[in-house]
C-alpha cells in the first residue's frame, strides 16, 4: 500500500496539485448539488421560522472560567488563569447560520507563555491579539454553515474533529494544537482552529466530506523557559558539550494555494459498525529540526533550520458496542515523518520515515453511573535506523476510572496514562460539581512521573494542584 | 412526552404476574373478569403515537433540598417502516447547549438496539452500550431505556397480570402488575416490579410505581395533562418522583407537532454534532 498509492498520489500532485483536484471536484460538487438540491425538508413549523423576529434569530451565550494551578514540587505557581468566551449565533437566511466565539484570556503569572509569544507558528490572520505579557484575544471560531438539500457547506474558522480516541491523537491531525500546558487542557480548548472549507455530501448511505484548509497555522510550542517547555531529546535534539548552536527562524510555507492541506472523510453506518476512511494531504504540524555541522574556528557550530514537511495520511476508524463494552478503534498511515537521529553518517540529524499509528478503545458500562475506559496506542516508525531516538514502536496505555453521583452533579474520575518503553507517565484524579445548571467548580491533580527523555517524565518536576470553576452565561 | 408516556406503559407493559399480594389497591378484584396485562399492553404497543412527531422538551430536575437544575431541549421521533428512531437536543443551559442523543430502537427483538451520544467538549460521537438501560439518562430520574421506549412497551421484558381496577384522576384505570422475565433482565432495566394503572378508554399509563429488585419503592411516575394533539391523545407532563434520592424529574412538552416534516438526516451521526 506504501509505495504504490502513495507514489502515485505524489506523481498526480506533481502533474495535478492535489489541492487543485480537490478544489475543483468540491467547487464542481457544491454546484451540481446545489442546483439539484430539493426543498430542504428540514423540520417542522415553516411559520414558525418565519415569524421569527431579528431577537429570535440572534443568541448570545459566554463562559467565564477561571482556573489556578499551583506547582507543588517546585513550589510555584504555573498560572491563574481567567477567560471570557462568548458566542454568538445568527440564523440567517434560507437556514443560513453565522456563529462566532471569542476568547478573552489573561494570566496572572505568564509562566505557560512568558513574555510575548512570537506566534511563529500560527498563520498571520489567525494570530492572537497580544495585549502586554499577561492577556490575549483570540477568535476562535467564526463560521458560516450553508445547508442545501441534505448536503452542508461550513465555511470559516473551525474545529475538525477525526477519530476515536481519547487524550491521545491518531487521527485528530485536522487541527494543529496548542501545547502552553502540555496535553494538559481540554482538547477542545487547545486544539487551533483554521479557516477552512468543510463540504459534507451524504451519498446513499455514506457521507463524503471534503476538507481545503489555506489556513497555514501549525502546532503552537511552548518556548524556552515556560513551564512546559519540551526537553524530551527525541522532541528537542541535544548538542553535545562544547558544540555551538545556532537555532534558525522556521521555514513556514507561503503559498496560498499550493501550501494549503486538503482532506476526504467517509463515514458510513453499516450492521452496527460505525466507520469511516480518512485521508489526509497536510503539512505535519511539527517543523523538521535539520541540522548541518561546521567546524569554525571557535570550534564545531551545529545551525537548526527548522522546515515543515508534507505528509500524506490514510486511515480510518471504528466503533461498535457488544453487550456493555464499548470497542473503538482508528488506524493512520503517515509518509514522510522525521525523527531525530543519533546515527553519526547521518548528514541531517533527522532520519526520514512512514509511520503507522493506531489505538484500541475499550468502554465498559457494567457498573451504574461509572464508566471503566482503557486504551492502547502504539506508534510505530516502518523504517530501521539504528540512531533514531525516540522507540522504533512506542506503546502507551491510558486507563479512565469514571463514577457519577447524586444524579450526575458529583463526577468523580482519575486518568492514568503510562508509556510502556520508557515507563513514565502521568496520574490525573479530578473531582467535579455542578453546583447549579450555570456554574461548575472542580480541583483535581496532575501528577507526572518517570525518566526525563520520556514524553511525561520530561515534565516530572512540574506536579501540579488545580482548582477551577466555570460559568456558563 | 408522549414517548417517555409510553416508556412508563412500556414498563408497565411488562406485567406479569407474581403475586397478588404485592398489588396493593384493588377494586372490582374480579381478575377473571378483567383483559389480560398481555392484552392490555398490546392495547397501550398498538396506540396510535404518529409516524413522527416533533416538539420542545423541558427538563425540570429537583434534588432533595429543592436545588433545581433546567434544561430546554427539542426531541424528534420516526418510525423507519418498523424501525423507530428518537433524537434529543440540549439547547439549554450553556454548559450543557450542543449535547445529543440518538436512538435507533430495531424491531427484532434479539437486535440490540444502537445509541449515541455527542458531548460538545469532546467534540465527538461516542457509542452508548444499550445494555445499560437501566441506568439513569443525563442527571434525569429516567433510565435511558425509559427514554429509548418512548410509546412502546417492552413487552418481552416483563410477565404482566392485570390485578384490578382503580380511578386515577377521575378516569377508570386498569391495574397492570409486570415483574421482569429473569434476574438478568430485572438488573439490566433495574426496576424488580412495576405497577401501572393504564386509562381503560385511551390505553395511556397515568400512573405507575416502580420497584426495586429488592422490592423497596424506588420511583413513581405520573403521565398529567393528557390531551389530544391532532388527533393522537399525548401527556403533556410527566413527573417523577424518586423515592430513594428524594430526587424530582418533571418533563413538559410544548410545540407538539405530528405533522411535521422532520428529515431523514436529522436522526444520523452529523445531526448530532451540527445540532438543529
Amino acid at each position: 500500500m506504501n509505495n504504490s498509492f502513495f507514489e502515485l498520489m505524489n506523481m498526480l500532485n506533481h502533474k495535478y496539485p492535489l489541492y487543485k483536484m480537490i478544489m475543483a471536484f468540491g467547487i464542481s460538487l457544491f454546484w451540481q448539488l446545489s442546483a439539484v438540491a430539493e426543498e430542504p425538508e428540514i423540520e417542522v413549523d415553516e411559520q414558525y421560522e418565519d415569524s421569527r423576529t431579528l431577537s429570535d434569530r440572534i443568541s448570545f451565550s459566554a463562559f467565564l472560567n477561571a482556573e489556578w494551578a499551583y506547582g507543588y514540587s517546585e513550589n510555584r505557581h504555573q498560572k491563574m488563569e481567567v477567560y471570557l468566551e462568548p458566542e454568538v449565533e445568527i440564523d440567517l437566511f434560507s437556514d443560513i447560520r453565522l456563529t462566532g466565539i471569542a476568547r478573552l484570556r489573561g494570566d496572572g503569572y505568564d509562566r505557560l507563555e512568558p513574555g510575548k509569544p512570537d506566534q511563529d507558528e500560527i498563520w498571520k490572520p489567525s494570530r492572537r491579539l497580544i495585549i502586554g505579557d499577561h492577556t490575549d484575544i483570540e477568535l476562535r471560531e467564526l463560521y458560516l454553515e450553508i445547508p442545501f438539500g441534505d448536503n452542508y457547506l461550513t465555511l470559516g474558522k473551525q474545529q475538525i474533529v477525526w477519530g476515536k480516541a481519547d487524550g491521545l491523537k491518531v487521527l485528530d491531525v485536522v487541527n494543529p494544537q496548542d501545547f502552553r500546558e502540555f496535553i494538559l487542557d481540554d482538547f477542545d480548548d487547545s486544539r487551533i482552529p483554521l479557516w477552512t472549507m468543510n463540504l459534507e455530501v451524504p451519498i446513499s448511505a455514506v457521507l463524503l466530506q471534503l476538507l481545503w484548509i489555506p489556513d497555514r497555522t501549525y502546532h503552537n510550542t511552548p518556548d524556552s523557559g515556560a513551564v512546559y517547555e519540551f526537553t524530551a531529546p527525541f522532541i528537542v535534539p541535544v548538542a553535545p558539550p562544547g558544540v555551538l548552536v545556532d537555532l534558525q527562524d522556521v521555514e513556514r510555507p507561503d503559498r496560498f494555494f499550493a501550501d494549503s492541506d486538503v482532506g476526504i472523510r467517509l463515514t458510513t453506518f453499516w450492521k452496527g459498525w460505525d466507520l469511516s476512511a480518512n485521508y489526509f494531504y497536510h503539512f505535519d504540524d511539527r517543523p523538521v529540526l535539520f541540522q548541518s555541522l561546521s567546524i569554525t574556528p571557535t570550534g564545531p557550530f551545529v545551525t537548526i533550520e527548522p522546515r515543515y514537511q508534507r505528509s500524506h495520511m490514510i486511515g480510518g476508524t471504528f466503533s461498535n458496542v457488544f453487550g456493555d463494552l464499548t470497542l473503538r478503534g482508528e488506524l493512520g498511515y503517515f509518509t514522510d515523518r522525521y525523527f531525530i537521529t543519533n546515527s553519526p553518517t547521518d548528514a541531517d540529524g533527522v532520519f526520514a520515515s512512514d509511520e503507522l499509528s493506531y489505538v484500541l478503545g475499550f468502554d465498559w458500562f457494567g457498573f451504574e453511573d461509572s464508566l471503566v475506559s482503557f486504551q492502547f496506542f502504539q506508534s510505530w516508525v516502518t523504517d530501521d535506523e539504528s540512531g533514531i531516538v525516540r522507540n522504533e514502536l512506542d506503546t502507551t496505555t491510558t486507563l479512565l476510572l469514571r463514577h457519577d453521583f447524586m444524579n450526575e452533579t458529583l463526577v468523580t474520575e482519575i486518568l492514568w496514562l503510562q508509556n510502556i518503553n520508557n515507563g513514565d507517565g502521568m496520574v490525573r484524579p479530578k473531582l467535579s460539581y455542578e453546583i447549579n445548571d450555570s456554574v461548575k467548580v472542580w480541583a483535581g491533580l496532575d501528577i507526572f512521573y518517570g525518566d526525563r527523555e520520556g514524553l511525561f517524565g520530561q515534565f516530572q518536576n512540574n506536579d501540579r494542584f488545580i482548582v477551577g470553576f466555570e460559568w456558563g452565561l | 412526552m408522549k414517548m417517555l408516556n409510553q416508556l412508563i406503559q412500556n414498563s408497565v407493559g411488562a406485567i406479569t404476574i407474581s403475586a397478588l399480594s404485592f398489588s396493593p389497591i384493588m377494586v372490582n378484584a374480579a381478575e377473571n373478569d378483567l383483559p389480560s396485562g398481555r392484552e392490555i399492553i398490546e392495547r397501550v404497543n398498538a396506540r396510535d403515537e404518529g409516524e413522527s412527531v416533533a416538539r420542545d422538551l423541558l427538563m425540570e430536575m429537583t434534588d432533595k433540598r429543592g436545588k433545581k437544575r433546567e434544561r430546554d431541549t427539542k426531541s424528534f421521533r420516526k418510525y423507519f417502516g418498523d424501525e423507530k428512531r428518537t433524537v434529543i437536543f440540549y439547547q439549554s443551559p450553556k454548559n450543557i447547549k450542543g449535547t445529543a442523543f440518538l436512538t435507533y430502537d430495531y424491531p427484532d427483538a434479539d437486535r440490540d438496539d444502537d445509541q449515541w451520544l455527542y458531548l460538545p467538549a469532546s467534540r465527538k460521537v461516542r457509542r452508548i452500550s444499550a445494555s445499560d438501560r437501566g441506568d439513569y439518562f443525563l442527571g434525569t430520574d429516567f433510565t435511558y431505556e425509559d427514554i429509548k421506549l418512548e410509546s412502546k412497551i417492552g413487552i418481552n421484558d416483563y410477565i404482566q397480570k392485570t390485578v384490578g381496577e382503580e380511578t386515577i384522576d377521575g378516569h377508570h384505570c386498569y391495574v397492570v402488575e409486570s415483574i421482569p422475565v429473569n434476574e438478568e433482565t430485572a438488573k439490566e432495566l433495574g426496576y424488580g416490579r412495576v405497577l401501572a394503572r393504564i386509562d381503560s378508554e385511551i390505553w395511556i399509563v397515568r400512573k405507575a410505581e416502580f420497584w426495586d429488585r429488592k422490592d423497596n419503592p424506588l420511583k413513581t411516575i405520573q403521565n398529567k395533562n393528557i390531551s389530544q394533539v391532532q388527533g393522537i391523545w399525548t401527556t403533556h407532563i410527566i413527573d417523577v418522583q424518586n423515592h430513594k434520592t428524594g430526587h424530582h424529574t418533571s418533563f413538559t412538552f410544548s410545540n407538539i407537532n405530528y405533522q411535521a416534516k422532520i428529515a431523514d438526516s436529522v436522526f444520523t451521526e452529523r445531526a448530532l454534532r451540527r445540532g438543529l
